[in-house]
């Protein structure tokens, strides 16, 4: 480790992180003609050397979390990732839109927060999002129609479990939108990618680029435009001018400090580290509230025993989804929730087993055993902020002298409600669909808040634009930002505020308005 | 010889190699290291020259007997051995003297996570037990040795049954570690990567002895006795007490904790600790007792006396649910037991155009696959 910062050079924009909020961003303000770094902490991956075995691939954000609160959040594998392209490497690849209503829930409910634009200023960036990477789905989708470029990919057989069981409880369900191709594209803005194989490794990172991340879309697309991506790049500090505006970041590669002037940063790092970075450079807080608002998603699932052999690690695994539960008729809860069918592997099946549904001993062991007969589906829920649900910095500091994150976090009521209506909803089709020995499984998904996207006036931490109220050449983009959870998965959202958020910038830097 | 190119082809089934994947152990009988094999430099020299007069080739072979063995050969194995040795290829003689046995191959052997029995002459040269210690013992992780007594280095001419009683023997422990015979040859096939083979193989064979440890010997038998709770009759609870012990050692978390207890290894001791304080016999306690004190411990209501050096009854109920989801994640990670229980998606293709799978739906098989429920 040297003291002596290494001058790297000049750019005009700096992106720490590669992931569905850095890379769309590196390639439109690249394709605008703006010299863009882009710093990424991991190692670059090929995709012919992801493996399926859970235990070995290492795509995954394993730096020490601290988890407090009722329902502590388990990060590491199930959270967040690093590598060039990001948490995009081990997505699920669900691709579901942002359901119009969740943007403006407080309106609707007097709960929650309503995000700072709508449906309509994100429409065509959700679309261009899609084109880019690739989504596959039904023709005739109940909820918006005929609007995927790919046909669905294969179900995997708790998808038809789940459309039996669904029949009977008179719950709609179809083919899910998924970013995975069912035919082979070729080259053209983006690299060559080969359709899916049902080889259900989707969460180790996939072999043939059936899968859309950013690695196989907006970052090639970034790199044709002159963006350069830095990989093993891990950024440990910012310099400021008199002003206060960002005119530098340093960043730490091969246990060589680099500094890197800039005339913006964005800074993409992910939901949890790019709070946890604010607050230990003090920057951007003079509200206090960055790390608060601090949500995920219920994610509970609800598993059974078929007389069948499921295998369910066949096959892309979220194939079938409902959204008809985004508002269900008789909720008594904000919000809502999607369900979806679940392929899991046996390790993560094993650990979510033990912590979610506190099996131990014979049971469990059963269970485990009966692998290639177990079936699960599971649901993606609304969560709503919280005072007492907050990111702040543990006394502990890491290799890199920075505070670890600590994250508190219990369900509220909303959350257990809709928890409840979830797991009588799932277990009831899953008897339908023939499942024995029913249980379920509580588990929560994603890292969201903690920089909330909204008006300076009701202390948010970046505007509409995804620009710091505090310091206007400084601008966050991950699932930080998302003033509300939605019931939807984060990424496709993501990517879109993403392209948005360049846009925005773009257009502040046409208008001399930065 | 033989035994250079029997640990580096083992070394080679630790890099995942196909079709080594069965591989289960390596008997080294008189053994040459990977390392220059010991030799007198004038035994050396001399028997460089050894093939140079054909004519003088019986009477070579006579000498090679007297020079390796303890007290000759019986007559049959004599004229075997005399025939053998007059077969030779006088290049193979040469090069083996003058260069195979002088090279260095001990990086590229390492250490094999492979059991290996080393079997020496007790009145073996250059080749004996203290030189098998020092030189082919480093490159195995678990190692047994036997000294073949009234033998030299011919030790299959001179003992061959007391040689082929230990092989018996070894085989006969190592059988309870191999890999059921369909499983072994799905993981050799082209569906799987050398990059997954490798990791399954040295996750079957497990850390040995010489892998970090960070839980005193009383803390893994309590670990044990609270694993074999956990997951009874799954697989033996000292191993993967051993394995979890190993896995702490390494540092690496899964990138996170509970706040409310302190770093992983410091956690893991405190709470055996604080089990075997309040339940000094546990592990020799039945196992419903067990079962009812690990009952209390998970849902918070383990009387921890709340002394302050151990964990608290929350902190017990946080602890109890990290061992338990360990334990768990650990057994399903095992090749052994995705054999039990059929899993075959490690199997999905190698680089190059990749065969993941064909049918996705309940009850269709494939013909490669693992059939539903255990593998022989
Ligand atoms: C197992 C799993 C399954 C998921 N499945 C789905 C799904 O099916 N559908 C869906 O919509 N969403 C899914 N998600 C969520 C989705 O992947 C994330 O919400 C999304 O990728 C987050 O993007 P991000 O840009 O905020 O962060 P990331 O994609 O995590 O990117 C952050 C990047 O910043 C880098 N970084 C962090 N700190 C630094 C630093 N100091 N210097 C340099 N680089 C740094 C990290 O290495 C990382 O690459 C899933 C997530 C997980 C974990
Ligand atoms: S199931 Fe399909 S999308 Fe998922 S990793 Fe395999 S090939 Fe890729």
């Amino acid at each position: 480790m040297s003291a002596a910062h290494s001058p790297t050079g000049e750019t005009d924009v700096v992106i720490v992180g590669s992931g569905a909020g850095g890379a769309p961003i590196a390639a439109r303000l690249a394709q605008a003609g703006l010299s863009v770094t882009v710093l990424e902490a991991g190692r670059v991956f090929d995709s012919a050397e992801h493996t399926p075995d859970e235990t070995t691939a290492d795509l995954y954000w394993m730096e020490e979390r601290l988890s407090g609160g009722q329902d502590p959040i388990a990060f590491g594998a199930n959270n967040s990732g690093q590598g060039v392209g990001g948490s995009l490497l081990h997505w699920g690849a669900f691709c579901p839109r942002p359901d119009p209503r969740d943007l403006a829930l407080e309106s609707e409910t007097g709960l929650g927060r309503d995000w700072p634009f709508g449906w309509d200023a994100l429409a065509s960036y959700i679309e261009a999002v899609e084109a880019v990477v690739g989504v596959s789905g039904a023709m005739n989708y109940p909820w918006g129609g005929s609007r995927f470029a790919y046909p669905p990919v294969m179900r995997n057989a708790p998808a038809h479990a789940m459309e039996k069981g669904a029949k009977a409880v008179g719950l709609t369900v179809s083919d899910a939108p998924a970013a995975v191709l069912s035919r082979d594209r070729l080259a053209g803005t983006t690299p060559f990618r080969g359709h899916c194989i049902n080889c259900g490794a989707c969460h180790q990172g996939c072999r043939t680029g059936a899968k859309g991340g950013a690695d196989n879309s907006f970052l090639p697309m970034a790199v044709a435009s002159g963006a350069r991506i830095i990989a093993n790049a891990r950024v440990i500090d910012v310099e400021r001018d008199v002003g206060g505006r960002i005119k530098a970041v340093i960043y730490r590669r091969h246990e060589q400090d680099h500094r890197l002037d800039c005339r913006a940063l964005f800074l993409c790092a992910g939901g949890v580290e790019t709070p946890r970075l604010l607050l230990n450079w003090g920057l951007g807080n003079a509200s206090g509230e960055v790390g608060r608002n601090f949500m995920t998603h219920v994610a509970t699932q609800v598993w059974g025993q078929f007389d069948a052999d499921m295998s369910m690690n066949r096959g892309y695994p979220s194939s079938l989804i409902s959204e008809q539960m985004v508002r269900p008729r008789d909720a008594d809860f904000a919000g809502g929730y999607l369900i979806q069918s679940l392929g899991v592997m046996p390790v993560t099946l094993a650990g979510g087993f033990a912590r979610g549904a506190g099996l131990w001993g014979a049971p469990l062991v059963e269970r485990l055993r009966n692998y290639r007969r177990l079936a699960g589906i599971g649901i993606n829920g609304e969560c709503l902020p919280h005072d007492d649900n907050r990111l702040t910095l543990s006394d502990e500091v890491d290799d890199l002298g920075l505070r670890k994150a600590r994250i508190d976090f219990s369900y509220g009521e909303n959350e257990r409600r809709l928890d409840a209506h979830a797991r009588k909803t799932l277990t009831a089709l899953w008897a339908a669909a023939g499942a024995q020995d029913i249980f379920a499984v509580a588990r929560s998904a994603h890292t969201i808040g903690g920089c909330r996207m909204g008006d300076k006036s009701d202390g948010a931490v970046v505007d509409a634009d995804g620009c710091s109220v505090e310091i206007d050449n400084l601008y966050l983009c991950d699932n930080s930002v998302f003033p509300s959870a939605l019931s939807a998965n984060p990424a496709l959202t993501l990517m879109a505020v993403a392209l948005r958020t360049a846009d925005r910038f773009l257009h502040r830097t046409r208008t001399g308005d930065f | 010889m033989g035994g250079k190119f029997a640990t580096l082809i083992a070394a080679r089934a630790r890099e995942g190699a196909a079709g080594l994947s069965g591989l289960v152990g390596v008997v080294l009988v008189a053994g040459s290291p990977p390392s220059p094999e010991p030799m007198d430099e004038n035994r050396r020299a001399e028997m460089l020259r050894w093939f140079d007069d054909p004519a003088q080739l019986t009477e070579k072979a006579q000498k090679f007997i007297d020079d390796n063995t303890n007290d000759g050969l019986p007559e049959e194995a004599r004229r075997q051995a005399i025939v053998d040795f007059v077969r030779t290829s006088p290049e193979a003689w040469k090069g083996w003297l003058a260069k195979g046995s002088r090279e260095d191959w001990s990086a590229q052997a390492g250490v094999i996570a492979l059991p290996c029995l080393i079997i020496a002459g007790e009145d073996d040269g250059d080749l004996r037990e203290a030189a098998q210690r020092l030189k082919n013992a480093p490159h195995f992780r678990t190692v047994d040795s036997a000294v073949v007594p009234r033998a030299a280095h011919m030790i299959p001419q001179e003992q061959p049954d007391h040689l082929a009683e230990l092989i018996c023997k070894f085989c006969q422990t190592i059988s309870a570690t191999a890999l059921p015979v369909q499983f072994v040859r799905l993981m050799a096939s082209d569906r799987v990567s050398d990059r997954t083979r490798c990791a399954m193989l040295a996750r079957h064979s497990g850390p040995g002895r010489t892998d970090g440890s960070v839980l005193s010997q009383a803390q893994l038998g309590v670990l044990a006795a609270v694993v074999a709770r956990i997951l009874p009759g799954a697989s033996e609870p000292s191993d993967l007490a051993r394995r979890l012990d190993a896995g702490l050692a390494t540092g690496r978390g899964d990138g996170w904790r509970f706040a409310d207890l302190p770093a992983d290894v410091e956690a893991w001791a405190l709470g055996l600790d604080t089990l075997a304080a309040a339940e000094p016999k546990f592990a020799r306690l039945q196992g419903d007792v067990q079962d009812a004190i690990l009952r209390a411990i998970s849902t918070g209501d383990f009387d921890t006396q709340n002394e302050p050096s151990r964990l608290s009854a929350n902190g017990m109920r946080l602890w109890f649910e990290d061992v338990a989801s360990e334990a768990a994640r650990l057994w399903m990670s095992l090749p052994a037991t995705w054999a039990q229980i059929g899993y075959d998606g490690f199997a999905t293709g190698d680089r190059g155009p990749l065969q993941g799978y064909q049918e996705t739906a309940a009850d269709v098989p494939e013909a490669w696959r693992l059939p539903l429920g255990s593998v022989r």
